[in-house]
């Protein structure tokens, strides 16, 4: 039995793509900004298999969400569609069917009802809706999750807003171009965390 | 209506923070500078926004009396 889930972790399933992009900085800036720690399956290095390293990730994380507002087929020459976010949420449901204290996981999708003609197995799941944008993804962060003291919607995209506004010097810092690096992961989760600070109202001092 | 999952963990220390999210020591300072740069640009939009709704203020209170 793999040790407890981190109780603040979330296995982000969304698809690595520069049309992703927008949305997929409100994820991160949304989560870290309840203090919550997002986890990517590119962040793990390592030689087990692709495979192996998701269904890990998502054994030590306390929820997961699954963006299936991509899975669409692609208009590339190649167009395939796109599997990896409905098998990743696959290998979550029957995790978590075997061990239901252990997680819990969300569905988000741009569109309404279109996830009942997209996965009708999944009738009865009420999707997270986004619209496809960022203060979609911000609102629904935090239609799924509360906390005490947390910021509003409008303080989190002003979040966005600034570190979205400096993302190429975070690429260029970290010497690559892909926002899925997982340094560039690391630093867009700090700096997410560090500018909430001025957020985050500070609980009262317990009387004596 | 869906009730949202309430976090009770408690919020983490900066300590925690920089152990969980482990950066460069030039994106360390980037980002103390960034961080107060943030803070700056809020409290400027703070004050500016406590003058424009000043003449409002003062002017109902000249109403009411």
């Amino acid at each position: 039995m793999p040790p407890l889930p981190d109780p603040k972790g979330v296995f982000l399933n969304i698809p690595y793509d520069q049309e992703f992009f927008s949305l997929y900085v409100a994820y991160v800036v949304g989560l870290c900004q309840l203090d919550l720690v997002p986890h990517l399956a590119s962040e793990i290095p390592g030689g087990d298999r692709r495979l192996t390293r998701i269904f890990k990730l998502i054994q030590g994380c306390r929820y997961s969400i699954h963006d299936l507002s991509r899975v669409e087929v692609s208009v590339a020459p190649t167009a395939v569609p796109r599997f990896n976010m409905p098998l990743e949420l696959g290998m979550t449901i029957t995790w978590q069917k075997l061990h239901p204290s252990r997680h819990d996981w969300f569905v988000w999708e741009s569109e309404p009802y279109r996830i009942q003609r997209s996965a009708s197995d999944l009738n009865g799941t009420d999707p997270y809706i986004h619209d496809g944008t960022v203060e979609g993804v911000l609102r629904e962060v935090r239609n799924a999750f509360s906390r005490n003291s947390a910021p509003t919607v409008p303080q989190m995209f002003d979040v966005y807003r600034f570190v979205n506004s400096n993302f190429d010097a975070i690429l260029s810092r970290n010497g690559t171009r892909n926002p899925f690096d997982r340094s560039v992961f690391m630093e867009l989760c700090r700096l997410s965390n560090d500018l909430a600070g001025p957020f985050r109202q500070s609980k009262p001092a317990n009387k004596p | 209506m869906r009730k949202p999952i309430h976090i009770t963990a408690p919020w983490s220390t900066p300590e925690e923070v920089k152990k969980r999210y482990p950066v460069s020591k030039a994106s360390e300072k980037a980002i103390q500078l960034l961080v107060e740069e943030f803070k700056a640009q809020l409290s400027r939009q703070n004050e500016s926004a406590s003058t424009s709704i000043e003449p409002e203020k003062r002017r109902k209170r000249a109403s009411a009396a």
